[in-house]
């Protein structure tokens, strides 16, 4: 009974704000002015989770969506665990990307009247765990994430049909806010959501985003992952949307890193080979991957990598077991998490199958489960509420998530953000700059990446980089094709970012397939800083820029590095016959790690094996090379 | 006559009883947990009997349901016993529970009016410079690389001296120049540093150096048009959500203050 005087508070309420006169529409309809091609990168977080993320409100986030959108706007907001916090400079955009199984299930539960969970012993002990303590709350959280590894969860907690009404209000309140907050031109708020396929424990998840309003999606649920594992469920769910709605979507694979080489596998879900249908779907369904974030950086690994001095970067942690740690990785599992060595499979099934599934660009973002998308070193909010920043023992405790594994907080990395070159700040032009890849990763800091390749350029066009890149070229994220066995040549520059380190390099990363049709990898230095006196090797190396870091103040000397670089260049060892790919890394001079902001704050002692000093990075999307057929 | 039959003790009692009556009428429940009837309706077994189907997806047998229905019995009596010996007192999770339910309760009272324009313009008032529209720069603006600001300092005066800017620059691929810029676009480009350097500049002079994370520039401000209050259509979103927010916060430390304002609190060492 008491249990139906609740529901009819919830309807009554609900039905209250269903009625509420506040919204933007006007505001919304206002002209935004597309510029003629992209003359400003935008920055956001397309993967934050909020209240609504069961793991998220288990960890303690008590930041609602809204609160999530106002400090990506630029607001201070009090975070969940008192600390105040605000964004250094604001973001353009956000997507939050709460989970969608069980969204919005332990706040349910821990909000909801016991006497509607007397029934379901499960969620009544967690309700009660939850409600007895912080600690409970944790202990509950760490179940939730075992259970979806292994698939224990209750079918009320799983089931799309059992919690379809509860998603439902939940969405449609929650559209509501993101449109209150998306003004097209100033700040862009995208619907979204997270797509937790973990078999096994097996990392396959997805940040899905849609172009489209919550009107124009109209009754469209996220789609669950629990039961439904095989991302080719999600791509049937995205064409489903589109057909229906004539709306857009795509999807954004991450934390490739602790997917025990399932995420860029040579098959499919069920083991079979993969075939031309799945790449063409695969391939349309997501342009983009997200090779950087808090749990670790996904770029490349020494074993793959050992002629690249740059390789270990996010790597410790992350890269002994699977998400859950229920699964050991051995190196030989690597090859299918990693993005470097999926483009260049990409370029092998490119000649077996005909087509290229892992033809995706780059982005970095949070996977924040604060509701603050943190990625500063100096401003830096943690993986999730346990963590915050007026946590002064964070860098040091035991992670859950495999704790006997030795993962441990400083693991975690304040990274990273999506930067975009589109035409305005409009939902429209960020999702079409992402679908067809013109955007870069960045650790955090805000370098400006440009990148742009053809056959037409000559070393001089650098004084009109972008404006002939344009006209004579392809940006970030297009094809070369033809040429005439000439060389590609590519037109590159990184303007540091003022607020944060100098520059050390930039580096074309190439991969080729080989006349045995095997994939090789090759890492050219083409600009970096104090170059009359920095010289490259007979390796093609080049010396370390010098580590200015002061650890005791937590500064560094940007005089060290370059504020700029820009270069031209041709690709020395080309060979028309081979299909290739061209990606760019810019490097910053050495900067302090989160933990040494926190040891200064805290007057700690940091272990040696604490990682003190990195060179945060930004990674382009490639540019890809066919021969002409 | 009124008065004394309001003071007569079993009115009150009356009263009392007809309120408890009254709220467990109107929330349908026909159980007073004071009491010594327990009556399993109708409507008890179809909510016992649709729990059981949402968990096991098959109606229960009759041998399930009875035991269902003694689980709900023998639970109604430990609830109403546990309440005569108090045991709901000082326990952390019911007090933690009630507290959740009456800030959801108050929560929901909260939203809902729709702000008039004169509304949202006084919300504006109260805080016009955080609404205040930016001054707008037209400015001219040379890198000079990452030198001292006494090297850069020199070479400005050469500047006002006459020296052409090319003799100084440094290439970077920031604009030379800027018009109608915001201290908004300025920070995308330069860096909020630099931005917060040009108000104290003076109009139509090289001046400087004026530092940014890249390094040193020589500034010249052309025009320089003041920031003003911004019109509420110009900012209209943002006042309504902020609005919003606020009204939320208010209620919910409004709804606070009320009760809090009926005890008589103190704390040790607090004044």
């Amino acid at each position: 009974m008491r249990k139906s005087l609740m529901w009819a508070a919830c309807t009554a309420a609900l039905a209250l704000s269903g009625c509420s006169k506040i919204d933007n529409d006007n505001d919304n309809s206002a002209e935004v002015t597309n510029t003629e091609y992209p003359e400003q990168v935008y920055w956001g977080d397309t993967h934050l989770h909020t209240d609504n993320s069961i793991d998220a409100f288990g960890f303690g986030n008590r930041l609602d969506a809204e609160n999530a959108l106002r400090f990506a706007r630029g607001e201070e907001v009090t975070a969940s665990k008192g600390a105040k916090a605000k964004l250094s400079r604001p973001l353009d955009f956000l997507v939050i990307a709460d989970h969608s199984d069980a969204m919005g299930a332990t706040k349910a539960i821990m909000e909801a009247p016991r006497i509607a969970l007397l029934t379901n012993k499960f969620l009544l002990r967690w309700h009660d765990m939850m409600n007895e303590s912080d600690e409970g709350s944790l202990r509950v959280t760490a179940e939730l994430i075992d259970g979806a590894a292994k698939g224990t969860l209750p079918a009320s907690l799983t089931d799309p049909e059992e919690s379809k009404e509860r998603t439902a209000d939940l969405w449609e309140k929650h559209g509501k806010t993101v449109d209150q907050y998306n003004e097209p031109g100033k700040f862009t708020a995208f619907m979204g959501f997270e797509y937790t396929s973990m078999p096994d424990g097996d990392n396959l998840h997805r940040v899905v985003m849609f172009r489209d309003g919550p009107k124009e999606m109209g009754d469209t649920l996220p789609y669950g992952a629990l039961g439904l594992q095989d991302p080719e469920k999600l791509w049937a769910y995205m064409a489903a949307y589109e057909e229906k709605t004539s709306g857009k979507v795509l999807a954004i694979p991450h934390n490739s890193n602790v997917s025990n080489g399932r995420m860029f596998a040579m098959n499919k879900f069920d083991g079979s080979p993969i075939d031309a249908a799945y790449v063409k779907t695969r391939a349309l369904r997501e342009p983009i991957v997200e090779i950087t974030q808090i749990k670790g950086d996904s770029e490349t690994h020494p074993f793959l990598s050992p002629n690249d001095e740059f390789a270990d970067f996010g790597v410790a942690g992350w890269d002994k077991c699977n998400l859950s740690c229920t699964k050991d990785m051995p190196p030989e599992s690597y090859g299918g998490s990693y993005v470097r060595e999926a483009l260049k499979r990409g370029l092998e099934l490119t000649l077996s199958v005909g087509a290229n599934p892992f033809k995706f660009g780059m982005i970095g973002s949070t996977d924040s489960h604060t509701s603050l998308s943190t990625a500063d070193e100096n401003n830096f909010f943690g993986k999730h509420s346990g963590n915050e920043a007026n946590n002064e023992g964070r860098a040091m405790h035991p992670q859950n998530l495999g704790t006997r594994e030795g993962r441990f907080g400083w693991h975690y990395l304040s990274s990273g953000y999506a930067a975009v070159w589109a035409t305005s700040n409009t939902r429209e032009a960020i999702f079409d700059a992402m679908m067809r890849r013109e955007v870069y990763a960045t650790t955090g800091p805000r370098m400006q990446v440009r990148f742009f390749g053809g056959f037409d350029f000559a070393p001089e066009d650098i004084q009109n980089l972008v404006t002939t890149g344009y006209a004579k070229g392809v940006p970030m994220g297009g094809d070369l094709s033809g040429g005439d066995g000439e060389a590609p040549k590519f037109l590159i520059s990184a303007l540091m970012d003022p607020e944060s380190a100098s520059l050390d390099r930039i580096q074309v990363i190439k991969g080729w397939v080989d006349a045995t049709g095997k994939s090789q990898e090759k890492i050219y230095n083409v600009s970096w800083s104090k170059s009359d006196t920095r010289k490259l090797g007979t390796d093609g190396k080049l010396s370390p820029v010098p580590n200015t870091v002061d650890l005791t103040k937590g500064t560094w000397d940007n005089a060290t590095g370059a504020p700029e670089l820009v270069t031209y260049w041709q690709d020395p060892d080309f060979d028309a016959a081979q299909n290739a790919f061209y990606y760019v890394r810019v490097l910053e001079i050495p900067t302090p790690t989160w933990p040494v902001y926190d040891a200064l704050k805290f007057s700690l002692t940091l272990p040696d094996n604490v990682i003190k000093i990195q060179q945060e990075r930004a990674y382009s999307s490639p540019i890809w090379y066919t021969p002409a057929a | 006559m009124l008065r004394k039959f309001i003071r007569e003790p079993l009115v009150h009692f009356l009263g009392g009883a007809l309120l408890i009556f009254a709220f467990f009428w109107a929330t349908g429940s026909s159980r007073d947990p004071a009491g010594y009837t327990i009556s399993i309706d109708e409507t008890d077994i179809a909510r016992l009997r649709s729990d059981w189907v949402r968990n096991f997806r098959r109606a229960p047998t009759q041998t399930e349901l009875d035991s269902l229905i003694d689980q709900e019995i023998a639970e109604e009596v430990y609830y109403r016993e546990a309440l005569r010996l108090g045991l709901d007192k000082n326990d952390p999770m019911i007090r933690r529970r009630l507290f959740t339910k009456m800030r959801f309760v108050d929560g929901q009272k909260v939203d809902n009016v729709a702000p008039t324009d004169a509304m949202l313009q006084q919300w504006m008032d109260k805080d016009p410079d955080k609404y205040a529209l930016s001054p707008l720069y037209d400015f001219e603006q040379i890198y000079l690389g990452q030198i001292s600001a006494a090297e850069a300092g020199e070479r400005i005066d050469q500047l006002n001296a006459g020296a052409g800017s090319g003799t100084f620059a440094q290439s970077i691929s920031l604009p030379e120049t800027l018009k109608q810029a915001s201290t908004e676009d300025i920070g995308r480009q330069f860096g909020d540093r630099f931005a917060g350097q040009l108000k104290g500049l003076e109009t139509g002079i090289w001046s400087g150096p004026v530092t940014s994370g890249f390094g040193a520039h020589a500034v010249r401000i052309t025009a320089k048009e003041p920031g003003k209050a911004a019109s509420l259509d110009d900012v209209r979103q943002r006042v309504v959500n902020e609005w919003r927010a606020a009204q939320q916060a208010e209620q919910k430390e409004k709804a606070l203050g009320r009760y809090r304002a009926q005890y008589e609190i103190t704390v040790a060492g607090r004044p």
